[in-house]
């Protein structure tokens, strides 16, 4: 598969600071990629410079194939964005915001905008001044602009920002839906760990301007499984885990036991404590989080 | 790609869905109707105009015959003379402010305010962008740079020539109210080559409009470049303003003293000094003038591009 989007050693200088050293990665069609890092680390910088905001000191930036730099109209028609804040024109109605960027792409029809604008659930306010929104129906604006061409690339910088939960999940969902069914790629940057969790295939921690590593989800949930035990009396459990499994690196914590173990060899030791009278009254698998393994890369720097 | 009059038409949506510019529009024709208000109240019709053209014409002869005459002014005197003359022969009373034409050439002063409105209008297209961070998602559509701000020009000096239309209307309309149309047929003397010779009062009015729109471009185009270069529209329409009103005098001041001061924008702009005055500078013509216009006009318009186009839309 031809990645949509490439990023070939790019890098930003501003002045005799480098903001951005040689980063390098690809966002290929119909995956969720995620943009992770504490504040200042470079995301928006490198969105920007995607889209063709900021100039890039050296490096590509390829969309499609095609250079940002050098034919930006043909590279950007292929993408819808929401950078930063989704900041519309407030003394006009949420119809003429789009109206404004449908004439901007060719072949945006009224049926188009109409039809986004169901999509985003902003039917009955659509015609009202943007001032009188609330911060989640601007985002919800902010995702109708991004949409109306029909983009194959999406970068959406916090979309989530500013919804109630039940808005939150609608969005995740829409846009797994069309990452999934339609095949775009989309590129999202939060700040909410465990919502990029549940939204991205694959996510890229972004570190002082350096790409610390991509990682993908379904990976992060193959590492090695810690387990948790919940028994009684722990004293006698301990001892028994001991003597069958010397090796097994193990931990008391509060709620009980933790102990590393393949996941094919829990039956046998719950039957083993079993076995000698321990009561046993929860296993409980722990997978390793996002936020865990964000903080392990970054060396447990502020997330904002 | 999106052609350049959708944009345009965006640009225009922007400009005309606000209120401010309504207000300017209530505003231009508030001071048109006061203008003709205040003339009809306080201008006195001279009792015997042949009198007084003759009597002008005494006092242009003696200062004729005074030696030191700077030649420029001598020629501007003569002409003064000739049509003065012309109209004791053929029984054209001079054109009063309180005549229809008289106030539609009046009403060409009203410009100033236009120009401080398109002022407005053109550094805000592109500073407000800024300050409403509506520029990012400007900029991420496939039209370039080059040609959204083409766009934002184009719109704002539509804007001018609208409100340049409107001032007309508003100010026949009103003339016409106000002080009849009983002298619509008076003819516009002018001299050339030696001659005085009769002429369309609408067009003479029409030059008067369009020497006066020299400063509304200029000044636009300046506040336009302010705008893309600093962001910030306040500093944009402050600047254009105060060269708009200080700038002339403050030229004047330095042409007294220095012939360089004919390099200045100001010492150019009015191009009624050619037409019936005298230069700022000795030695000044209309085609130096032009050309000097068009210099500033480009260096203006290139900073602008050049700078909107490389610029880094962070914060």
């Amino acid at each position: 598969m031809n990645p949509l989007l490439q990023l070939k050693n790019v890098r930003k200088d501003i002045g005799k600071k480098t903001i951005i050293h040689d980063l390098s990665l690809e966002v290929f069609p119909g995956e969720v990629f995620g943009f992770l890092g504490p504040n200042g680390a470079g995301k928006t910088t490198t969105i920007r410079m995607i889209v063709g905001l900021m100039g890039i000191t050296s490096g590509e930036v390829l969309i499609n194939g095609i250079s940002i730099q050098k034919d930006f109209e043909k590279a950007i028609q292929h993408v819808g964005a929401i950078v930063e804040n989704p900041e519309m024109y407030k003394f006009l109605t949420g119809y003429q915001n789009l109206l404004h960027y449908a004439r901007m792409t060719k072949g945006v029809t009224k049926e188009r905008i109409n039809e986004v604008v169901k999509l985003v659930g902003l039917e009955k306010r659509i015609h009202d001044k943007v001032k009188t929104y609330s911060l989640g129906m601007r985002q919800r604006l902010g995702l109708a602009q991004a949409l109306l061409h029909r983009p194959s690339l999406l970068i959406l910088d916090e979309p989530t920002n500013g919804l109630d939960p039940a808005g939150i999940r609608e969005i995740r969902d829409y846009l797994r839906k069309l990452a999934k069914e339609e095949g775009l790629g989309i590129i999202v940057s939060s700040h909410l760990l465990s919502e990029m969790e549940m939204m991205c295939d694959r996510f890229a921690i972004i570190q002082h301007g350096r790409l610390v590593g991509i990682e993908s989800v379904q990976e992060l949930s193959k590492q090695a499984q810690k387990v948790l035990l919940t028994v009684e009396p722990v004293e006698q459990a301990l001892t028994v885990i001991k003597n069958i499994y010397p090796h097994m690196n193990i931990t008391p914590a509060k709620q009980g036991i933790e102990v590393s173990i393949d996941y094919k060899e829990i039956p046998s030791l719950n039957a083993a404590l079993v076995s000698e009278n321990i009561k046993v009254y929860g296993i409980q698998v722990l997978t390793k989080s996002l936020e865990e393994r964000f903080l392990e890369m970054t060396g447990g720097n502020e997330i904002a | 790609m999106p052609s350049i009059l959708s944009l345009i038409q965006n640009e225009n949506m922007k400009i005309y869905r606000r209120i401010g510019t309504w207000f300017m529009i209530g505003l231009l024709a508030l001071s048109t109707l006061a203008g003709a208000l205040i003339i009809k109240a306080t201008y006195k019709e001279p009792k015997n105009w042949k009198a007084e053209v003759a009597s002008e014409i005494k006092e242009m002869e003696a200062q004729l015959s005074e030696e030191k005459v700077p030649k420029m002014y001598k020629n501007h005197l003569e002409q003064q003379l000739k049509i003065n003359e012309y109209r004791l022969e053929h029984n054209i009373k001079p054109v009063a402010s309180n005549t229809f034409w008289g106030y539609l050439v009046d009403s060409a002063d009203i410009i100033a305010l236009i120009t401080l409105f398109t002022i407005i209008v053109a550094a805000g297209s592109v500073a407000s962008e800024f300050s409403w961070g509506t520029i990012k998602l400007l900029l991420i559509r496939p039209a370039s740079r080059t040609k959204i701000l083409l766009s934002k020009y184009i719109a704002a000096l539509l804007f001018a020539l609208c409100m340049l239309l409107l001032l007309f209307v508003f100010s026949a309309v009103i003339a016409a109210v106000v002080f009849g149309i009983e002298n619509i047929r008076e003819p516009y003397l002018a001299y050339q080559n030696g001659t005085v010779v009769e002429k369309n009062m609408l067009l003479y009015v029409m030059q008067v409009y369009a020497l006066n729109c020299v400063d509304l471009v200029m000044m636009t185009t300046f506040a336009f470049m302010i705008s893309a270069v600093f962001r910030n529209h306040s500093l944009a329409i402050g600047l254009a303003t105060f060269a708009l009103f200080v700038g002339p005098q403050i030229t004047a001041l330095l042409a007294m003293k220095f012939d360089w001061a004919k390099y200045l924008l100001f010492a150019n702009t009015n191009l009624a000094q050619y037409i019936d005055g005298t230069p700022l500078v000795e030695g000044m013509t209309m085609p130096f003038s032009m050309m000097m216009l068009l210099v500033y006009f480009v260096i203006f318009n290139a900073l602008t591009w050049f700078i909107f186009r490389k610029r880094d839309i962070a914060a």
